[in-house]
């Protein structure tokens, strides 16, 4: 080219830079599963995605009764995180802002690489059109031939249930094997409505539980944050007292003031005692006190092995406050939620009323009906859903035979499960990131969901699915919108138009529930509880089968009914009572092990009349010696590389005989134990050495009476209520006067602190697994958590304490790193790897890091963690990992700094705005922080200490403050706040200091002795020296 | 050289040359067996080594919060053998105490390889050993610095400056012997030596500076036997952790050190007295010295153990306490207990003078004193950590076989030096034994 001219050039580069512009724009906004090669700006930028920004899509991920408004946010075509759902200054959602581990755990499954990537028939991959013909085709043949078209799945809500109904000419099962059948059918049978009841515990003054794990996954996920409004000494000056009648006691029984282990199956007969004396108390209407009947106490009493005084006092109480009561767990039976809503009735409670969930929620007969009509040939398509009828159904019903007898069965699940292998088609649809849909949770809230990415793999809408087949194969339905609209988000805004408010254009409101994520609206019909029975027969079904134990199975704070087995998260974060992962275990009494010779990690065979699975033994000191407690949601066979192999399933163990109501399934089962002489292979993030704080005051209570008078705002004197810290010392920890010899580090403009709210937190583990997913925390597996190389930077500890009066006293101290500000970890590093910034923070700079370890040698809250191998994470999980933070090699210390990553992006994005000199304000801070965010029960306050006014410095000032090792002048950032307790303080016999503190080490001993991993306490630790 | 525990001395000068300079280049079946087994070990942990490098550290046993294991203990019970020589061949030369002559060559020389050794474990321990060079003041853009607050950071200057230090001792120490080997050797070998000897001849001048130096050099070195296990002991000491924070620990730590490097000279010197048949040179007369050395500071051990007791108890402090109950009763009370037999009831049959200058009963002691001082320092690293401060993270630790084959590939390393040592320079001092016996007169070398 002689003649090229510099016009001519331009050109050429012209031409040839936008053509390579041109064809990254190909890429689009489905940017994964493509890999991005070349950064490239967009030449049209898609609206909703800026690279390296976040945006925020308010949905829903849980389904059903456990839905709430959360926001997935997403970063570059993936969605990293769920995140809590704040609302804006007008318009916040009913609900507490946070992400419980449900949440979180959809999260990864989302990301599984267990997901099913397109569909198949008999495993071999076909294309959707072939998929949906033959579906079609199949339906058509069922309805000319006279059979059913069949729908099996979890509990949902919202316009989908609706779709479901249509398509299947109402033959649809909602039902779930740990679900609320028991409950639903028992506020049918008493209030003529089936519907879930709605607990206002935040109303409340004292909560009585016949063990529904309701800070564990049951009924509403806001439960927590009211259950923690009713602790909370600044709300309504009083803190609810929490009683658990039961025989066992999980983590939600762990926040139980008075735990009363009662005979399993004795439940009823003491509901309904305590129902009788409220009503007499509270004159109850004689319609109630007809269905309660006459109720003995002395009966109950005798039954349950309580005392008659026990059940007084419960009813006393129950009836001087507001008190409310709630049904059974797991293995809850529909007379048991009867008598638990009588309770209430009884009680006239106002924190009860019939707004809870409306959406459909199945009986366990009705699922033996469906099995019964496969069996007998009447359904021609059955389309199961998220439910593993082969892994949660008890054995009496031939699950396999049943599926084999239906011409056409296809699973629509995103997930391989237990039952899919035995399914002809798989149609995995799109799971909750991906789709559209509503949930109603409550009669008043309906939750939006809306797709926060496109679809990971070749999949397809539930809704899609069903509108195409019907449309192709000409079924039609019998009401509403029918199978008309174009499209699942047609049939959606439809849905939501036809109950949309008259007075707002429709699509403004939906512009606005779409950005919201929910909306709210008056409830159809009235909450409040009007009794329509005039009779009840109690009469609970006795436990089955021959032996001299009782099984107790309860869901899984994590796993659930096992829906989460496969999420490696909720496998590897501790159970939160016994800190097991990766496994199963058999909660036994420490009375009954040493009658048996059994110690922790023993292995014993426990058959009941339906089976028999070999698992090693946790003495556990929550429960009845005569019963054992299994927990629901492992051993399962292919759902997955997490899920499968590891423990054993519960659901085997239960005969499966329905109560009279034919709504419960997993009624309780007599049981026997026998020890096969090996060792178990158990697995725990907690220390098998110690389950108490050996005085040391990692956990404190102060007296839940005391607080209620003093209350627990700003005081002069921080941490007076617990009497453990000099008040010099405390002074000295509000920075207030420091003589420190070296000084503290100056921070001019931030001091980031955080207060734990040990009242608040029930151990539920949100913090931890949100860290997880915020922080990039690798997984490292069974075989490397057994040698304590978990890389949790939140370790929630549970200290199992006695005090004086005997009475257990279980203590959640999540600790993550303190941040101190004489850190011990800082000095001590060679290269200088961590140091304090200028905001306070305990900062880790990871490429400077080689690996000492001595940081975490000198760090008395032994928080740092180390990465012993470069731990990877199999595709895709991969795509989940936070781009904000890095990925660390092996041989580097990792630990908490509080979300810097975050903090840094609020001060840029404050810069952003045009700040650059304002210090930023306060409020902005106090949800930063990933576990802070999360936190279900607002345990958690984090902010500026320097700004005396934030949330957090007020939080500090409280009487109920301590400092696990103040004494050590380690000027830690964070703050715990002080448990409330019924029972006598111990701490009130040594006004001050660090009496009981004495012989830590003669009780180390101990408590090995006693083997207990899990809740095999040291004996009360009673030295009322004082000084 | 049963009964005499008086100073021995060879009959004359030619007798010293002939004696010491007639095993050198002469491996013989049980010195080659020695140093094949410690190659081999070597070879082993350097398997080992390699294995961890690729993996990670998480194939040793450390169960958080037990961030530092056997490699550290190994470490400082290396550090430790290393004080002896130096405190042999230069305190006791400053002090001119006669017994050094016979031994100090070899316990020096153990000195050397000993750091050498010892300097291994705080490298091979590092998550990214990669990145070593981290420790160093290298200059580089960022500016980046290292943390003088750091007691990890002082041993690296404690440990470097006394390696340097003894080993340009041990050098200057063997120049005028050097130059015996030369003049009685031939060929290359000859001139090898003559390298090293650096040209002496012993004359009058050479002598004069050589002295001077000598004693600069020792004078240079004995505040460093004292300073370099104070700085180590720090590593500890300037940790918050109960156990390890203590005022004490510094010279608890040094007499430990004297105590476990006396225990080591007399385990390695016995055997090569009684192989080399070297009775003139090296007898009871110097194990006695040795073992009197070790009574003192086993004493002294006793009375730190005792008091980190009492101080624990009287405080009152319940991490403190907590931790020395727990030591002595929980699951590491076996090597407690091990530790307190080794080190404080084993020496205490030396008190009785038959015991010291029986050569069986020195060399079983003093093999309980090097496996109870192996045993004091993995009771101090790592049973502070297994029950640190929060009862919530209590372990047990419990070294892997890749540790292990580390730790022994140690061994094999040290031997690996010792033996070679033994082959090519003078391991007793000839110049200084010379000293001690009259000097020739004229005629009787030829006599003889």
């Amino acid at each position: 080219m002689p003649n090229l001219n510099r016009r001519d050039f331009l050109k050429a580069l012209g031409i040839t830079g936008g053509a390579s512009a041109l064809s990254a724009c190909g890429l689009d906004t489905n940017m994964y599963p493509t890999p991005v090669e070349k950064i490239l700006p967009y030449v049209v930028k898609p609206d909703q995605v800026t690279p390296g920004t976040y945006t925020f899509f308010a949905t829903a991920v849980t389904r059903g009764p456990h839905a709430l408004p959360v926001t997935a946010r997403h970063r570059d075509g993936r969605v990293t995180f769920v995140s809590a759902n704040f609302g804006t200054k007008d318009n916040k959602p009913p609900t507490g802002p946070q992400v419980p581990t449900s949440a979180l755990f959809e999260l990864q499954k989302h990301y599984s690489p267990d997901r099913l990537k397109g569909p198949s028939q008999g495993g071999a991959p076909k294309s959707w059109d072939e998929a949906l013909t033959a579906l079609a085709t199949a339906v058509k043949a069922a309805v000319a031939g006279g059979k059913k078209v069949a729908y099996f799945g979890g509990y949902k809500s919202g316009a989908i249930v609706e779709l479901i109904r249509s398509f299947t000419g109402g033959n649809a099962v909602f039902w779930e094997p740990a679900g609320y059948g028991p409950l639903a059918k028992a506020v049918e049978g008493l209030f003529g409505r089936r519907v879930l009841p709605d607990y206002a515990l935040d109303k409340a003054t004292y909560v009585l539980s016949f063990g529904a794990p309701f800070l564990s996954g049951w009924g509403n996920p806001d439960l927590a944050d009211r259950f923690a409004k009713a602790r909370n000494p600044n709300i309504g000056k009083s803190v609810a007292r929490f009683a658990l009648v039961s025989p066992h006691r999980d983590q939600t029984g762990a926040k139980a003031d008075d735990f009363l282990a009662c005979a399993p199956g004795s439940e009823v007969a003491v509901a309904l005692a305590v129902a009788r004396l409220v009503a007499d108390r509270k004159g109850a209407p004689d319609a109630v006190k007809a269905l309660i009947g006459a109720a003995p106490v002395e009966d109950a009493a005798k039954s349950s092995g309580l005392t008659v005084e026990q059940i007084q006092g419960i009813a006393e109480q129950l009836a001087s406050g507001v008190g409310v009561a709630l049904p059974g767990g797991a293995t809850c039976s529909t007379d048991l939620a009867a008598a638990s809503l009588l309770i209430n009735l009884a009680a006239g409670s106002p924190a009860f009323s019939l707004g809870g969930y409306a959406g459909p929620v199945d009986d366990f007969s009705a699922v033996e009906k469906l099995f019964a009509d496969m069996s007998g040939g009447s359904i021609g398509v059955l389309l199961l859903d998220d439910v593993d009828p082969a892994y949660a159904l008890p054995k009496r019903i031939d699950v396999a035979a049943a599926l084999k007898a239906v011409p056409t069965v296809v699973s629509l699940s995103s997930h391989t499960s237990d039952t899919t292998k035995s399914v002809a088609w798989a149609l995995p649809t799109a799971d909750v990131f991906e789709d559209w849909g509503d949930e109603e949770p409550t009669q008043t809230l309906r939750v939006l969901r809306q797709p926060a990415t496109s679809p990971l793999y070749d999949t397809r809408s539930l809704g899609d699915v069903l509108l195409t087949v019907a449309r192709s194969s000409g079924l039609v339905a019998a009401s509403g919108l029918g199978f008309a609209p174009e499209t699942w988000r047609d049939y959606l805004t439809q849905s939501w138009q036809a109950s949309a408010p008259a007075d707002v254009p429709f699509a403004e409101y939906w512009e606005r529930s779409l950005q919201a994520g929910f909306a709210v609206r008056a409830p159809a019909a009235d909450p409040a509880p009007a009794l329509t029975a005039t009779a009840w027969a109690f009469n609970p079904p006795a436990p089955s089968g021959a032996g001299d134990l009782f099984l107790h199975l309860h869901t899984h704070p994590f796993r659930q009914d096992g829906r989460y087995a496969n999420q490696p998260w909720a496998q590897e974060v501790g159970d939160p009572m016994t800190g097991q992962v990766w496994g199963s275990w058999l909660e036994i009494s420490p009375e009954k092990a040493e009658e048996l010779g059994l110690a922790y990690n023993d292995e014993v065979e426990l058959t009941t009349e339906a089976g028999s699975v070999k698992l090693a033994v946790v003495p556990y000191r929550g429960l009845r010696k005569d019963v054992v407690a299994l927990a629901l949601g492992q051993g399962h066979q292919g759902s997955g590389r997490y899920a499968d192999k590891y423990g054993v399933n519960a659901f085997s163990l239960v005969p499966g005989l329905s109560d009279k109501a034919g709504a419960a399934a997993l009624g309780a089962v007599k049981a026997s134990v026998k020890k096969t002489g090996a060792k178990g292979g158990l697995i725990t993030t907690f220390s098998v050495y110690s389950s108490t704080d050996q005085g040391r005051h990692f956990g404190a209570h102060v007296s839940a009476e005391k607080l209620a008078k003093a209350g627990d705002a700003e005081s002069h004197h921080p941490g007076e209520l617990t009497g453990i810290h000099g008040l010099e010392l405390d002074s000295r920890l509000t920075e207030q006067k420091i003589t420190d010899f070296y000084g503290l580090p100056d921070h001019p403009t931030y001091r980031f602190g955080l207060t734990v709210d040990t009242n608040a937190c029930t151990g539920c583990g949100a913090c931890g697994v949100a860290c997880y997913a915020e922080n990039n925390l690798p997984i490292v597996g069974p075989k490397k958590v057994a040698e304590g190389r978990e890389m949790t930077w939140i370790r929630v500890n549970r200290y199992w304490e006695q005090d004086v009066g005997g009475q257990d006293d279980i203590r959640f101290v999540p600790m993550m790193c303190q941040q101190c500000g004489h850190a011990g970890c800082e000095n001590v590093c060679p290269v200088l790897a961590t140091y304090h910034n200028i905001d306070g923070l305990n900062a880790m700079v990871y490429n400077r890091c080689v690996g000492t370890r001595y940081c975490s040698n000198a760090c008395p809250y032994s928080v740092r963690r180390f990465n012993y191998h470069t731990y990877l994470w199999p595709e895709p999980f991969n795509l989940q990992l936070n781009p904000d933070v890095t990925t660390r090699q092996m041989g580097v210390m990792e630990k908490c700094t509080f979300c810097v990553q975050r903090i840094r992006q609020v001060k840029s994005a404050f810069k952003d705005g045009g700040n650059f000199t304002r210090t930023v304000p306060s409020e902005v801070w106090e949800s930063v922080p990933a576990c802070v965010e999360a936190c279900p029960s607002q345990a958690l306050t984090f902010g500026n200490l320097k700004d005396e006014n934030s949330k957090v410095s007020k939080a500090k000032k409280s009487g109920r403050a301590y400092w696990p090792l103040a004494d050590l002048n380690t000027f830690p950032a964070v703050t715990y706040l002080a448990k409330a307790s019924f029972h006598d303080d111990p701490q009130s016999h040594h006004g001050g200091g660090h009496a009981g503190e004495q012989g830590g080490g003669h009780e180390a001993k101990a408590g090995h002795e006693a083997g207990g991993a899990a809740g095999h306490g040291n004996p009360a630790k009673e030295t009322p020296s004082g000084h | 050289m049963e009964g005499t525990i008086e100073a021995n001395r060879p009959s004359s000068y030619a007798a010293a040359n002939r004696d010491i300079i007639r095993v050198l280049l002469r491996p013989t079946v049980g010195w080659a067996a020695l140093f094949l087994i410690a190659t081999a070990a070597m070879l082993y942990g350097g398997w080992c080594w390699y294995h961890q490098l690729m993996w990670g550290l998480g194939v040793a046993g450390y169960n958080p919060p037990v961030m530092w294991g056997i490699y550290i203990v190994t470490f400082v019970f290396w550090v430790g053998i290393g004080h002896a020589g130096t405190l042999i061949s230069a305190i006791l030369f400053l002090v001119r105490s006669r017994w050094r002559t016979g031994v100090y060559r070899a316990s020096e020389a153990m000195t050397v390889f000993a750091v050498m050794t010892a300097l291994l474990f705080p490298v091979l321990h590092l998550g990214r050993v990669w990145q070593v060079y981290y420790f160093f003041p290298y200059p580089n853009q960022r500016y980046l610095w290292m943390n003088f607050k750091s007691p990890l950071m002082w041993d690296v200057f404690a440990i470097s400056t006394y390696f340097t230090v003894s080993a340009v001792f041990f050098f200057v120490g063997l120049v005028p012997d050097l130059a015996i080997v030369r003049d009685h050797s031939k060929g290359l070998v000859r001139k090898a030596y003559a390298l090293l000897s650096f040209g002496w001849h012993g004359t009058d001048r050479q002598w004069h500076h050589y002295m001077g130096a000598y004693g600069f050099f020792a004078a240079l070195a004995a505040p460093l036997v004292l300073s370099v296990h104070s700085v180590v002991s720090w590593d500890f000491a300037m940790a918050i952790t109960a156990g390890w924070h203590s005022t004490i620990f510094p010279p608890y730590f040094v007499a430990g050190a004297i105590f476990s490097g006396c225990g080591m000279v007399i385990t390695l010197l016995l055997p090569m007295t009684y192989a080399y048949r070297w009775f003139d040179y090296v007898n009871l007369w110097h194990f006695d010295n040795l073992a009197k050395m070790c009574l003192l500071t086993s004493g002294i051990l006793t009375y730190a153990y005792g008091m980190e007791y009492l101080i624990g108890w009287y405080s009152q402090n319940p991490y403190e306490w907590g931790i020395f109950y727990w030591r002595a009763t929980g699951e590491y009370a076996w090597a407690f207990w091990t530790m307190v037999f080794c080190n404080c009831v084993a020496p205490l049959v030396w008190y009785s003078k038959s015991m010291r200058t029986n050569p069986w009963v020195l060399f079983i002691v003093s093999i309980f004193i090097n496996i109870g001082m192996w045993f004091e320092r993995f009771y101090i690293v790592v049973s502070s950590l297994a029950h640190n401060f929060d009862p919530a993270t209590w372990t047990y630790y419990w070294p892997t076989a890749i540790e292990w084959g580390i730790m022994i590939g140690s061994f094999g390393w040290f031997g690996f030096w010792f033996t070679l040592f033994l082959q090519t320079l003078p391991a007793v001092a000839i110049a200084e034994i010379k000293e001690m016996i009259a000097p020739p007169v004229k005629g009787t070398l030829e006599a003889k």
